[in-house]
């Protein structure tokens, strides 16, 4: 590559990198401005006057520590309560022989096919029959299967030899001990990356949260923050503040676990 | 588990025929996959069932169902929002697959290049980073920085000389608006399909072309292209399902449709009707065609694939 090739891609990438964060810089400056001055024209990109005041209002207006608590128990459990089903699941998938295995394979993976949008309202009615409409079971229950997960752990473990299977079952090891202690174990990445991709959709799920939550109390964060903005009372700046109270926890975790996330959507994407 | 099976065969084979199969590990099988298989049926395969028999109903959830024949269908092909909620669905897909696989594509192929390991973490960073925040988070801070008396868009657009239009009250900008959103939103998610789709491109490859004496440009068509086919294929297939489903940020930035209907999608109008005016007959008929529609378009791009994507 030539000198001014170089420079005029990394200046192009520069720019292309800044015009990305730019929205998200201004998002948490303005929701650290002082409500009179926030908002205002020319643009401002630092906090002037500088305040937390805002963040102090958002409380007032949603209940935020109780919605950001039913996201996280909703979160838990989904992806908890899905990977253990699902291992399981891959677990008959890729190493026990049983009649209509590779039918009932097929028919969960053709699955994959149908739109949520599909099912969502006989899901709805069965919710209301079992009581369970505006209640976080009505998020998580359904979440519990995940047919991409099972497809996904079955085509990792069949990656894992077989001949450690049969040593194990030589010395006298149970399909549970050689699951648990041996497979899953060994399956460290493809856990990782469906840990990560089922609790990033369950957390920033909206559209379940939408048909099902109808009360704050019971609320999940991002139904929340549309609430705050569709209500009375808020400010702009204080709706600022709630969306970086939500954004900002996200981004530092996900800078933390950068390398991980990104490497499992990637082997999400290849091996899908 | 105390019977030692006589050499099992790898259970991805299949087990040749007159091999006595034990019931117990007939029995094994079916205890793994029975929690799967039971929330499988309760949650998808029987609402699956379910929204197929409502489409030939009329019920609006309170009083008893009645039977439609395909009164629904009917209704449907002479449903003027309906055609308009398509149309504007067509349109959104049609535009976010074709610009994220040429962004994504891009943009892997720059930062491929790029030297500086602080550059690159930096840009890989930058557009990942709205991937991870929920669309709600996304949705709301877009509308206001297209707000046309104090988003940045709008300041910083008239600055360099254009004149901003109202891009949720112009029925010519609204969709446009909301597919800049999206791509901002996800394109992250096809650059990285797409960064791990390079490293798949054999090296010796464009080194063999190269010593062949092979321009720049003439590699990119000839090597990198068919070696990434699969990988743009994918993109392509998970983008456009993705997109032809789009309803968060419609509903959250336009709740009403938008100017003149310019926002509404399938999905959206699938919701209104279910679960706003309790036409649930109708709406599943609607998700019905979603279906069906997202089916023929997947299984079309699977046929055409075979033209053009380089099989190994």
């Amino acid at each position: 590559m030539t000198r001014t090739g170089k420079t005029a891609l990394y200046g192009a990438l520069l720019l292309v990198g800044l015009l990305m964060v730019a929205p998200l810089v201004w998002l948490v400056g303005q929701s650290l401005t002082a409500e009179q001055a926030a908002f205002d024209v020319p643009p401002k990109w630092v906090p002037d006057p500088f305040t937390f005041d805002n963040f102090g209002e958002v409380p007032g207006l949603i209940p935020f520590g109780r919605m950001a608590w039913n996201s996280l128990q909703v979160a838990v459990i989904s992806t908890a309560g899905s990977l253990l089903v699902s291992v399981l699941a891959a677990y008959a998938f890729s190493r026990l022989s049983f009649r209509g295995r590779d039918g009932i394979f097929l028919l969960m993976l053709s699955a994959l096919m149908v739109p949520v949008q599909m099912t969502v309202i006989p899901v709805f009615v069965l919710m209301r029959n079992l009581g369970l409409v505006d209640s976080l079971p009505a998020l998580w229950l359904p979440a519990l299967i995940n047919v991409f997960s099972i497809f996904f752990f079955r085509q990792y473990f069949n990656t894992i030899p077989r001949e450690l299977d049969e040593a194990a079952r030589i010395d006298g090891a149970g399909h549970l001990w050689i699951l648990f202690r041996m497979i899953v174990p060994l399956s460290g990445p493809a856990i990782a990356a469906m840990t990560i991709l089922t609790f990033e959709l369950s957390w920033n799920n909206y559209f379940g949260p939408l048909i099902f939550l109808s009360t704050p109390e019971h609320m999940t964060l991002p139904i929340g923050l549309v609430t705050l903005q569709n209500g009375q009372g808020g400010s702009s700046v204080v709706v600022f503040a709630a969306i970086t109270a939500v954004v900002l926890p996200v981004l530092a975790v996900f800078l933390i676990f950068q390398r991980s996330f990104v490497t499992s959507i990637a082997s999400a994407g290849l091996r899908g | 588990m105390t019977t030692v099976a006589p050499l099992r065969t790898p259970a991805a084979a299949a087990p040749a025929a007159g091999v006595a199969r034990t019931k117990r590990r007939d029995w094994a099988g079916y205890a793994f996959l029975s929690p799967a298989l039971l929330l499988f049926l309760v949650f998808i395969l029987g609402p699956f069932l379910a929204a197929i028999v409502l489409a030939f109903f009329s019920w609006d959830m309170l009083t008893p169902a009645t039977f439609n024949g395909v009164g629904n269908f009917t209704e449907m092909f002479s449903d003027p929002l309906l055609y308009k909620a398509l149309a504007n669905t067509f349109v959104f897909a049609l535009a976010s697959v074709v610009s994220h696989v040429a962004g994504g594509l891009l943009l892997a192929l720059a930062v491929n290049k790029v030297m500086s390991r602080v550059l690159s973490y930096f840009v890989r960073t930058a557009l990942f980073f709205p991937f991870v925040i929920s669309w709600a988070a996304v949705a709301l801070l877009w509308k206001y920085v297209l707000d046309p008396t104090f988003g940045i868009f709008t300041y910083y657009f008239d600055k360099i000389g254009f004149q901003a239009p109202g891009w949720f009250t112009d029925p010519a900008w609204a969709l446009p608006a909301i597919i800049g959103i999206d791509w901002w939103h996800t394109i992250g998610f096809t650059f990285v399909i797409m960064l791990a789709g390079l490293q798949t491109v054999p090296q010796q490859l464009v080194e063999a072309a190269r010593v062949d004496g092979a321009s720049p440009r003439q590699i990119f068509w000839y090597v990198t292209i068919p070696m990434m086919s699969p990988t743009i294929f994918f993109a392509s297939v998970i983008t456009f399902i993705g997109a032809f489903q789009i309803f968060d940020p419609v509903q959250i930035i336009t709740p009403q449709g938008g100017p003149d209907d310019s926002t509404v999608t399938v999905v959206m109008y699938l919701y209104q009707k279910g679960f706003e005016s309790f036409q649930v007959g109708y709406a599943s008929a609607v998700s019905l065609l979603v279906f069906v529609v997202m089916m023929a378009v997947t299984m079309l791009q699977f046929w055409g694939s075979r033209k053009w994507v380089h099989q190994q």
